[in-house]
């Protein structure tokens, strides 16, 4: 499929096409976590900058797509980490006003009671269709600690919306 | 786990309502290409260390083009390319406010002064005649861009070049011109140039007088089309439509853009919007040797 260039050059090719076919989805999962256009972007910039730059320590090009996943979520992690968690989700708050037209905030709710690894596990796993011994690469975890952190976190996703049917119905009583 | 899934689809729709502008993608790309850039003087530091006639050698050469990917490619090529041919960055452009950027790069194809033969002497007039077309293209960019950086919203033009697939006979040097002024839109250009003889390589040069080379290359094209419409329900090209037959793809023409692989295949390319949705992107085929094998002037 890629006749030209020595295996390097193939990787960095490789790596560059996927990141402009998905820049998207880097962009919505950095969302997820810090609800902030501006950091978005500068999340999935970055991560382009070092998957190009890092693209020969790439030793199997199948994976590449996994592998800048990887990268991506590194980077959103080290962000969660310099950034207070706390004055992020004031920030949420303040934007989610702006930006969330329809009411949601209770699905919001949610998801803030799980945790970020139930959270990317999801993510990945329904949205971007990835399977569980991939996001196991991306987050750098065993299979094991993926599949309970799935659990956990559609068990949660459950619970909260169940509160949220009832808070609704207390609301129509009133 | 049918309970989820009105909780998830809610959850998905919301997930999937981000999407990155222009300006930032824009961003993106300068970065993805800064990475590129220094990937590549790391290499090169490598190679050259501990080696300091090479590295001041390598010095000198930098100088010259000052794009990466033409400076790698360039490098690399030196054998080839040198005799008498050198792309250099002629002239930059650069503009950057709040709201628009432009980052403009010119090539110019230059001979060695100190040759002087017949294909030397070819080769001068046809880098003339290239870097006249490139001035033209760019400046017209460059123009568009300065008329509009009043008007509302981001503006972004990048130009920029690439020494691509240079065999032994040829090299092609691609002009990349990209722009985002609400929608994203990339052109590119293609110039070949025969080493042999100097002359600027036209698609018809390749093939023996009086073979239907158009004609066997378009069926090939319109073949990989379908191709790849089978393969991949997200990718159309205007091939077999029968709704809009007068936008399906007829031939490829004098002016459709070309240029030789390392591997001596003849890759044709279309620009957005030439034989697809302009979603599709900038296109290019791969034809086939044994397609045109029996048309094709073997050297």
């Amino acid at each position: 499929m890629f006749p030209r260039g020595k295996k390097r050059d193939t990787n960095e090719e490789i790596i560059e096409q996927i990141i402009l076919k998905k820049y998207n989805s880097y962009y919505r999962m950095a969302m997820s976590y810090v609800h902030n256009e501006a950091d978005a972007a500068d999340i999935v910039q970055e991560g382009a900058y070092k998957a190009i730059k890092s693209s020969d320590s790439l030793k199997h090009v199948e994976y590449a797509e996994t592998w800048i996943y990887r990268i991506m979520m590194n980077e959103i992690y080290r962000r969660l980490d310099t950034k207070k968690i706390v004055s992020i989700d004031d920030e949420v708050s303040a934007e989610l006003q702006i930006e969330d037209t329809y009411e949601n905030i209770d699905l919001k709710r949610a998801l803030d009671s799980m945790s970020a690894g139930e959270k990317a596990v999801i993510q990945l796993k329904y949205f971007e269709g990835l399977k569980l011994e991939e996001i196991a690469y991306v987050l750098g975890e065993n299979l094991s600690t993926v599949k309970s952190r799935l659990y956990r976190g559609l068990k949660k996703l459950r619970c909260e919306m169940d509160n949220y049917v009832m808070k609704g119905d207390e609301h129509n009583a009133g | 786990m049918p309970d989820n899934n009105r909780i998830l689809e809610l959850y998905k729709e919301q997930y999937e309502k981000p999407v990155m502008n222009d300006k930032t993608v824009f961003e993106m790309k300068q970065r993805m290409k800064q990475g590129k850039e220094e990937k590549r003087s790391m290499k090169k530091q490598k190679v050259y260390k501990g080696c300091a006639i090479a590295a001041a050698v390598a010095l000198a050469i930098m100088i010259l083009p000052n794009t990466s990917k033409a400076l790698a490619s360039v490098m690399g090529d030196i054998p080839i390319l040198g005799e008498f041919f050198k792309v250099i960055t002629f002239r930059d452009y650069k503009y950057e406010d709040e709201r628009n950027v432009a980052d403009v790069v010119v090539p110019e194809v230059t001979i060695a002064d100190n040759v002087d033969n017949i294909v030397a002497e070819e080769g001068k007039k046809t880098a003339e005649q290239i870097n006249a077309e490139i001035r033209d293209i760019t400046d017209k960019w460059v123009e568009e861009f300065k008329s509009i950086m009043e008007d509302e919203g981001y503006h972004n033009i990048t130009i920029d070049y690439e020494v691509i697939a240079t065999t032994e006979d040829y090299f092609t040097l691609k002009l990349i011109c990209f722009k985002a002024l609400g929608s994203g839109y990339e052109e590119h250009h293609f110039y070949t140039i025969d080493l042999k003889t100097g002359k600027k390589v036209e698609l018809a040069d390749l093939f023996k007088e009086g073979s239907d080379y158009k004609q066997i290359i378009s069926e090939n094209i319109k073949e990989q089309m379908r191709e790849q419409m089978a393969a991949d329900d997200a990718i159309r090209y205007w091939v077999d439509n029968t709704d809009f037959p007068e936008w399906n793809f007829k031939e490829i023409t004098d002016d459709t853009s070309f240029y030789v692989n390392q591997n001596g295949e003849i890759v044709i390319c279309f620009n957005e919007g030439e034989v697809g949705p302009a979603a599709l992107g900038t296109v290019e085929f791969i034809i086939p040797k044994d397609v045109v094998a029996d048309i094709i002037i073997n050297e």
